[in-house]
């Protein structure tokens, strides 16, 4: 079949949104999403629609797949990538995944990056292909809501988000696109809280606050035991939200906080595998 | 016989879930959105909620925290239908508080099964 990529500025979020549903309609993770949530999600994650694509089936003008292209300075990311299930293994994917990149070595960026659905090994196996390598295993995890039977220990100091950016900016690791500084700059309702435990321990941690969800954490132990501090975090946030459910997507695999999410009520639910590819040298 | 309210974003699954339980006398509700569910589950009361994990909106757990935020919906029986895998499915009803669950997609006889044991509670 032949297809013609046309970028997605082209379309409305309505008409994005609909063929991102459908792509999605049988997927390993079920996560559809709303048009508000879309456009929130090219908001946050800075999502360029003019280099991101819809693939259209040039015969009939029938929309087939799509991937966005989050830009920001001196990289890409790959994100929302789906083809309908009627025509998968067809090319489609492949195809949507040059154009994007293509335009990303264009653009003269060194690196683009993507996370992968652990265990989805047709999308990690096209990802290999364009040149991606793994560089890393992270978590999703989820707490439903139930209240805390003990007043946490230490003294915690909560935020708004002036001084939850400002943490942001002193996080010392790597985190990933979602979760990184940039993203969380052009979130609403982030907030933060530090603590003080009588060990000495002190630790902060910022996330997102909705009415009925916390989400986006970012955990950070400047002193002491990190699993001690992060559940010391946790229990004051799950004390102070006894009715939020919460998200924490992606935990690094070995993050020291790790016993700390499990210690309140944490479980897995899914991982993702983040790749990077660098681009190629111009001159070869 | 019941009035069950199915809270599901694809409609080819609402239409079939109408077809089976209207068949069995039930009075069936259908909401596309977890904002919407919410609203008529409020409204209409019913005695029985289907709920897809994967909404657009809100997804099925955060909107069980909803549904299980409001007195008068306190007791309903939840059921999660979903495709996520049966181990994380169990790990999701046992930590948000559902009845059940059923995986997608669908087994009717199961579901109907199901339904009705909790009826009868």
């Amino acid at each position: 079949m032949d297809i013609e990529l046309i970028p997605a500025i082209k379309f409305t979020i309505d008409e994005l949104t609909d063929l991102y549903n459908q792509t999605r309609v049988d997927y390993l993770v079920p996560m559809p999403m709303s048009a508000n949530i879309l456009g929130e999600y090219v908001h946050d994650f800075d999502v360029d629609l003019d280099h991101s694509y819809v693939a259209r089936a040039a015969e009939d003008g029938q929309v087939l797949g799509l991937g966005m292209l989050g830009l920001r300075k001196g990289r890409s990311w790959v994100t929302r990538l789906g083809v309908l299930p009627s025509i998968r293994r067809g090319g489609t994917g492949g195809a949507i995944m040059d154009a994007m990149l293509g335009d990303s070595d264009r653009m003269g960026l060194p690196l683009s990056i993507l996370e992968v659905i652990k265990n989805n090994t047709p999308a990690h196996t096209l990802f290999r292909k364009c040149g991606f390598v793994e560089t890393g295993e992270y978590l999703v995890l989820r707490r439903a809501p139930r209240p805390l039977k003990e007043t946490p220990p230490g003294e915690a100091n909560w935020l708004d988000s002036t001084g939850a950016l400002v943490l942001m900016d002193s996080y010392p690791e790597h985190l990933t696109w979602i979760n990184e500084p940039a993203s969380m700059y052009n979130a609403t309702s982030l907030q933060g809280l530090t603590i003080s435990l009588p060990s000495g321990g002190y630790g902060w941690m910022v996330y997102r606050y909705h009415k009925f969800r916390l989400s986006h954490f970012v955990l950070h132990t400047q002193r002491g035991d990190p699993h001690e501090v992060g559940r010391a975090l946790l229990a004051h946030l799950h004390f102070k939200f006894p009715r939020q459910d919460a998200y924490a997507e992606n935990v690094p695999e070995h993050d020291p906080h790790c016993p700390a999410f499990a210690d309140l009520g944490y479980f897995e639910v899914f991982r993702r595998v983040e790749m990077i590819r660098k681009r190629p040298d111009p001159r070869s | 016989m019941a009035k069950i309210l199915y809270i599901e974003d694809i409609s080819d699954n609402a239409t079939l879930a109408r077809k089976v339980l209207t068949a069995r006398g039930h009075e069936f509700l259908w909401a596309e959105t977890a904002e919407s569910g919410l609203e008529m589950a409020l409204a209409e009361h019913p005695d029985l909620i289907l709920l897809d994990l994967g909404l657009p909106d809100v997804d099925g757990q955060t909107l069980s925290v909803w549904l299980r935020s409001e007195p008068e919906l306190e007791h309903v029986p939840l059921v999660a239908l979903t495709a996520w895998p049966e181990e994380v499915a169990r790990k999701m009803v046992e930590a948000y508080n559902l009845d059940g669950y059923i995986g997608k997609p669908f087994n009717m006889h199961h579901l109907l099964k199901l339904i009705s044991d909790l009826l009868a509670r």
